[in-house]
């Protein structure tokens, strides 16, 4: 397995606040990972150091086979990164923003000319070159922020909470163009997200809670682990149904007209429903949802 | 290619801010409409005494020198608070996960400060001289206008190293906010222009010897008022009075010990804010 960034016992703290408690995870090349949890989780503070922003207090972070604390300004090449806040400036251009930011990366006149262009492009912005970053919305806002973030072609790229504050036919787009990222130009995707249907894009997640790892999945790994899928029928008979859950000692619910069952695994479904299927008029299988298995993980509904 | 890149940068975040502009020049507008209102009347008796024919000439070449001076400070003031700005709005972070080296931002800010102060208080000269003439003056003759602009370059050296030291100090954009608005009404006393040297207590009369840009208005006077009337040809009572030279030990100062005083006070800011910056763990300013 190629991990190009790797993890160890990472700590940090804010005098009595354990921000970060010791945590280790990898993430695989060429992958889109995604940090989930709540506001205050830590997900920010783990970017923050990563992207060699702030001091660990402990822990050994690599990142593509570069050993933060050693080897910054190396990494500082390989990453981009989308911040929560913008960090452009307003009364420049979007273009002016971008030959700004891109010369830090010691490319010539040339490279840099190529590579805002390709920013400008894989991001969609290149008619709203000419405008100050000041007069854009939110939308393209965040685009103009991550094509900076993709000046030097970056090997990864972090983004922190990238869609928060979009609407959502904003937020969907600028989650496809997130996705294109991975797939055309074979980025790996590190973000933090504290929406669950993103969450649910990634390849790999990492569900963090009060700075410790509370679960970590594929999403259909968290959701099968943590959220029971529910079976729901429409009883004709209803006594013969709740008979038989008696019988055979399966929990339900009754809500309106149906009876709810939550089982371990879909496949469940199929015996119970071979048994009861002369009694009942209609029936539905439900998949566990992120936010079923958030809940399942951390016991509690995300704030917001 | 990234120091030319982020020059630009900062001037065109200063010169585009046109509010930024204009308050850094609070300071100089301020005293010019005190003196347009107020003390040009006061002030051009003390000089009619031994120049009845151009004692306009000669007060208004005083004021002028005074508020190019001063420019110097607060428009270095003002090019500076792009650097607060940058921390404030979290704008350093993207320059820290970069790989860009701390001293060339460092240096960025400094320049494009000194830039700035030197292309303003051009600008304030040629406003200043365009008011002179228009009210009976005569331009400055080529020789003069190449010792005044040596002056401004000098004075506005001088400034940003100050300036730069006062912004290592200061954390919050509110605190920069008071420091220049404070820095723009106390000027015009810490260099001796809304009033006189000469009527002031001498314990003022000190401060304002000590404090570096006073030296430059200092050089400044005796180029442009000069060209009205040699200085040597006024009083010396008048001289010292209106603070056309500082009198040290029972004599009058030397040129050179202005420049000496102003090239000292560079230096020693300069340091100072370097010593400050390298006790401190992360801020960039």
């Amino acid at each position: 397995m190629d991990k190009i960034i790797e993890v160890t016992g990472l700590k940090k703290t804010y005098g009595e606040i354990k921000a970060v408690d010791g945590i280790d995870f990898y993430v695989e090349r060429g992958k889109l990972f995604a940090f989930l949890g709540p506001n205050g989780a830590g997900k920010t503070t783990t970017i923050n150091i990563i992207s060699t922003l702030l001091r660990k207090d402990a822990g050994i972070v690599s990142v593509n086979d570069h050993v933060l604390g050693d080897d910054d300004a190396l990494i500082r090449g390989d990453i981009g990164i989308v911040f929560q806040d913008s960090v452009l400036d307003d009364l420049l251009t979007v273009e002016e923003n971008l030959w700004t930011r891109g010369s830090f990366y010691g490319l010539s006149q040339e490279e840099l000319k190529e590579n805002v262009e390709i920013a400008l492009a894989a991001t969609n912005i290149t008619d709203i070159r000419n405008r100050r970053y000041k007069s854009l919305s939110g939308g393209q806002r965040r685009r103009a922020d991550i094509a900076r973030a993709l000046l030097h072609h970056p090997r990864i790229l972090f983004l922190d909470e990238p869609t928060t504050g979009l609407d959502p036919q904003t937020r969907k787009s600028v989650w496809n163009t997130i996705i294109e990222l991975q797939h055309k130009h074979g980025m790996t995707i590190f973000l933090t997200t504290h929406y669950m249907e993103e969450a649910d894009g990634a390849d790999f997640v990492i569900v963090i809670d009060e700075g410790e790892i509370a679960a970590k999945g594929t999403p259909t790994q968290l959701k099968n682990k943590y959220s029971g899928d529910l079976l729901i029928v429409e009883p004709d008979d209803e006594a013969k149904i709740k008979n038989y859950f008696d019988d055979k000692a399966i929990d339900y619910v009754k809500a309106n007209d149906t009876l709810r069952v939550t089982l371990d695994s879909t496949m469940d479904a199929i015996h119970i429903l071979s048994d009861i299927e002369k009694n009942i008029h209609s029936f539905e299988v439900k998949h566990g949802t992120m936010d079923d298995a958030f809940i399942g993980i951390t016991g509690k509904e995300m704030r917001e | 290619m990234m120091f030319t890149l982020l020059l630009k940068r900062h001037l065109r975040l200063y010169f585009r801010d046109r509010a930024s502009v204009f308050f850094s020049l609070l300071g100089v507008i301020i005293i010019m409409l005190l003196y347009i209102l107020f003390l040009g009347n006061m002030l051009e008796g003390a000089a009619e005494e031994f120049a009845s024919d151009n004692a306009r000439f000669i007060m208004d070449s005083w004021i002028m020198a005074g508020v190019i001076a001063v420019a110097s400070i607060t428009t270095a003031m003002g090019a500076f608070g792009i650097a607060v700005n940058d921390k404030e709005k979290h704008i350093l972070k993207d320059f820290q996960v970069s790989p860009i080296k701390r001293t060339t931002l460092l240096t960025s800010y400094i320049v494009a400060t000194a830039i700035i102060g030197f292309v303003m208080s051009v600008l304030v000269l040629v406003f200043a001289e365009i008011y002179i003439v228009m009210y009976g003056g005569e331009w400055l003759s080529f020789s003069a206008l190449l010792k005044t602009i040596g002056l401004i370059a000098l004075a506005v050296i001088s400034s940003t190293s100050l300036v730069f030291f006062i912004i290592t100090m200061i954390k919050t954009q509110n605190a920069f906010g008071t420091a220049s608005s404070l820095m723009g009404t106390l000027i015009g006393f810490l260099t001796g222009i809304y009033i006189p040297i000469g009527q002031l207590p001498s314990s003022i009369q000190t401060v304002i010897k000590i404090f570096p840009l006073s030296h430059a208005v200092v050089l400044m006077r005796q180029v442009m008022m000069g060209e009205a009337l040699s200085v040597d040809a006024m009083p010396d009572q008048f001289v010292s009075f209106m603070g056309l030279r500082f009198t040290a030990g029972g004599s009058f100062m030397e040129p050179w010990i202005h420049i000496v005083v102003l090239v000292a006070a560079t230096i020693i800011f300069f340091v100072a804010s370097l010593f400050v910056l390298n006790r401190k763990d992360q801020a960039v300013i």
